[in-house]
């Protein structure tokens, strides 16, 4: 049986390709454009925390102070210290690593959070979940490349620390900056040059984690060692 | 750098998306690739005798897609929140887009299924015939005329929800790839491969699938002998593509795999972790041995793509191996550990499992019921 085809002529044809090409030119720029838009307005405060390793003893201090400030649930952790040792007996060395959530400008899990839930505060560039439009999808915890996320099992949504924002915006410190014996922990305002982290940063050389993946974290590592930067890969190989 | 290390204290976390989430994109690519497969052959021989094949799959594809958007809902913290994707929507997420891209596949797929079948129930429903009440109430208005009659007036609607399916059928595969990709901390799903993963995978269980319910629907259904020898011809057409579907996937998971060899220590974790880690077994027995070279092997041969039970043997066989295959790359890529050097662990819940196994369950009594209740047959032949 013979259908009548539809004919399309190459004008039609070459027409709806460029109207295609065009909307997926405009949707890139709206994205870039809406992702500079999220990211800390200049002259505002831009929180950030440098963490000396040197001074860090290992003592779990933060973690601690962390689970108690904000009633993180049993066998979660906001906050927490990785802790390795390198090398053959007698030349060995202990390193720490304290974690939290990197406050990244270029957070993959604001970009990937379907709802809009992850969102970052445009008057300091702290990264929030809001718990009431969560929807405890669970793909920023597999969108965060630092493993700073859980699945809060109380609320049901995704959580992480949020450098304690209810104890920095009445002009207290984080609970882990507090509780640090070490006073490894600097926390401030990268825009401020009066701060004590923008003055700790002009005379200490700084790393982040996974600075590859561009992503921008606002917590900066003092003399961290290499083989606690990332993961241990070659354990597994 | 060759020092040795000891890990003292570290925090493991686990793999967030586990296997409810993997059974959504596998049978998410499985109804896109089954309605390009069937509609794409349409195109090929252009004859009446292939429409019941294309209304499988039409029909099939669409009630998977709605069903199986309950695995992502049953994943979800707050199940009852679900529909705030739609209305609360984070455009540079790609997760966010399949909110619509599965409603519009929904959408399209039950507009061609109505016009595929519309002819043959109304002719049906006119001569009072089985479920002819049914169908008088899914057709509306009894038009006048034969099936051809009314299937030439209702012709370009059909082609344009035909058009419009297979559009958001090729996006659906693309928009599985790009969503994996978008997650850049995860080595093993960071890459362009995907897309074209997705693509293949698609269309390998799509060929199985068509064989495999097409056969199911033979026997289940009352089609008569001449159309069953036509449809022989057709299916062993599909066994013939299942063949190169399978050769194109092996392709593409051979550039996967090579890629991740030069992409530093993550790609070599990911390829150790399929090779000779704790995915092995599945990723040697039953991706390659069942899911590529058995089915390759059963469809090489004329005899094998002739044979009914061979034909069978290899759509099951593709059908669990591209289970697998997306299976290992999923939960595989988020046993990748982040910060620390042990393999995640995937949770087990049993809850979930035995919630995914009901709903496929009801999947497959609804497609054995609709062959029992809809005209998926040509009748011309009755009506002559």
């Amino acid at each position: 049986m013979a259908h009548p085809e539809i004919q399309v002529s190459r004008r039609q044809f070459l027409g709806k390709v460029g109207i295609s090409a065009a909307a997926l030119g405009a949707a890139s720029i709206l994205i870039q454009a809406d992702r500079t838009a999220g990211a800390a307005t200049p002259g505002m405060k831009k929180f950030a925390m440098v963490i000396d390793t040197n001074r860090c003893i290992c003592c779990h201090g933060c973690t601690i102070a962390c689970l108690s400030e904000n009633n993180v649930p049993d066998g979660y952790y906001r906050s927490w210290v990785k802790k390795i040792s390198k090398g053959r007996f007698p030349n060995t060395s202990f390193h720490f690593l304290p974690r939290l959530c990197n406050h990244c400008e270029d957070a993959p899990c604001l970009n990937l959070c379907p709802t809009g839930a992850t969102y970052r505060t445009k008057d300091d560039g702290v990264v929030h979940v809001n718990r009431d439009i969560c929807v405890g999808c669970h793909v920023c915890i597999d969108a965060c490349p630092y493993g700073a996320r859980f699945f809060n099992p109380m609320t049901h949504t995704a959580d992480k620390c949020d450098f304690c924002y209810h104890r920095i915006t009445q002009g207290m410190e984080p609970a882990c900056v507090t509780a640090c014996t070490g006073r490894a922990r600097i926390f401030g305002d990268l825009n401020d040059p009066k701060s004590e982290i923008v003055k700790y940063l002009n005379i200490h050389s700084t790393q982040t984690i996974r600075a590859d993946l561009d992503t921008h974290p606002k917590v900066h590592y003092v003399m961290a060692d290499e083989a606690i930067l990332g993961a241990d890969y070659s354990a597994l190989i | 750098m060759n020092e040795i290390i000891q890990h003292i204290h570290w925090i493991n976390h686990g793999v967030a998306l586990g296997y409810l989430i993997a059974c959504y994109l596998f049978f998410f690519s499985l109804a896109e690739g089954t309605h390009i497969v069937s509609h794409l052959s349409w195109l090929y021989y252009r004859q009446d005798n292939y429409r019941p094949l294309e209304k499988v799959g039409s029909f099939l594809p669409f009630i998977i897609l709605c069903f199986v958007s309950l695995f992502l809902i049953a994943d979800l913290g707050h199940p009852e929140r679900a529909m705030t994707m739609a209305y609360h929507w984070n455009w540079t997420a790609p997760v966010a887009y399949g909110v619509y891209v599965v409603l519009l596949c929904i959408i399209s797929y039950a507009f061609h299924s109505y016009y595929l079948f519309l002819p043959e129930m109304i002719v049906t429903a006119r001569g009072g015939k089985g479920f002819s009440s049914l169908y008088r109430l899914l057709a509306g208005a009894m038009e006048a005329g034969s099936t051809e009659d009314i299937r030439q007036r209702h012709h370009s609607k059909e082609r344009f929800w035909a058009n419009a399916s297979v559009t958001m059928s090729v996006v659906g595969l693309i928009y599985l790839g790009f969503m994996l990709s978008s997650f850049k901390g995860r080595v093993a799903w960071n890459s362009a491969v995907m897309i074209f993963i997705f693509i293949s995978q698609g269309l390998s269980t799509g060929a199985a699938f068509l064989i495999l319910f097409s056969q199911i629907k033979n026997v289940i259904g009352n089609p008569s002998e001449k159309d069953i020898r036509d449809q022989e011809t057709y299916l062993s057409g599909l066994s013939r593509f299942l063949k190169y579907a399978i050769l194109v996937q092996a392709i593409v998971w051979g550039v996967y795999l090579l890629q991740l060899r030069y992409v530093g220590q993550g790609g070599q974790a990911m390829i150790h972790l399929l090779f000779s880690g704790p995915r092995s077994n599945q990723f040697w027995l039953l991706q390659v041995t069942v899911g590529l070279a058995l089915p390759f092997v059963l469809s090489f041969f004329k005899a094998g793509r002739k044979s009914p039970i061979l034909r069978l043997i290899a759509a099951i066989a593709a059908i669990l191996g591209s289970f697998f295959g997306i299976i290992n790359l999923f939960i595989g890529g988020q046993m990748l550990p982040m910060t620390s050097h042990q393999w995640e662990k995937v949770p087990s819940d049993p809850e979930k499992v035995l919630f995914g196994a009901i709903v496929t369950a009801v999947i497959l009594v609804i497609f054995l019921i609709s062959y029992k209740m809809l005209p998926y047959e040509n009748i011309q032949s009755e009506e002559a």
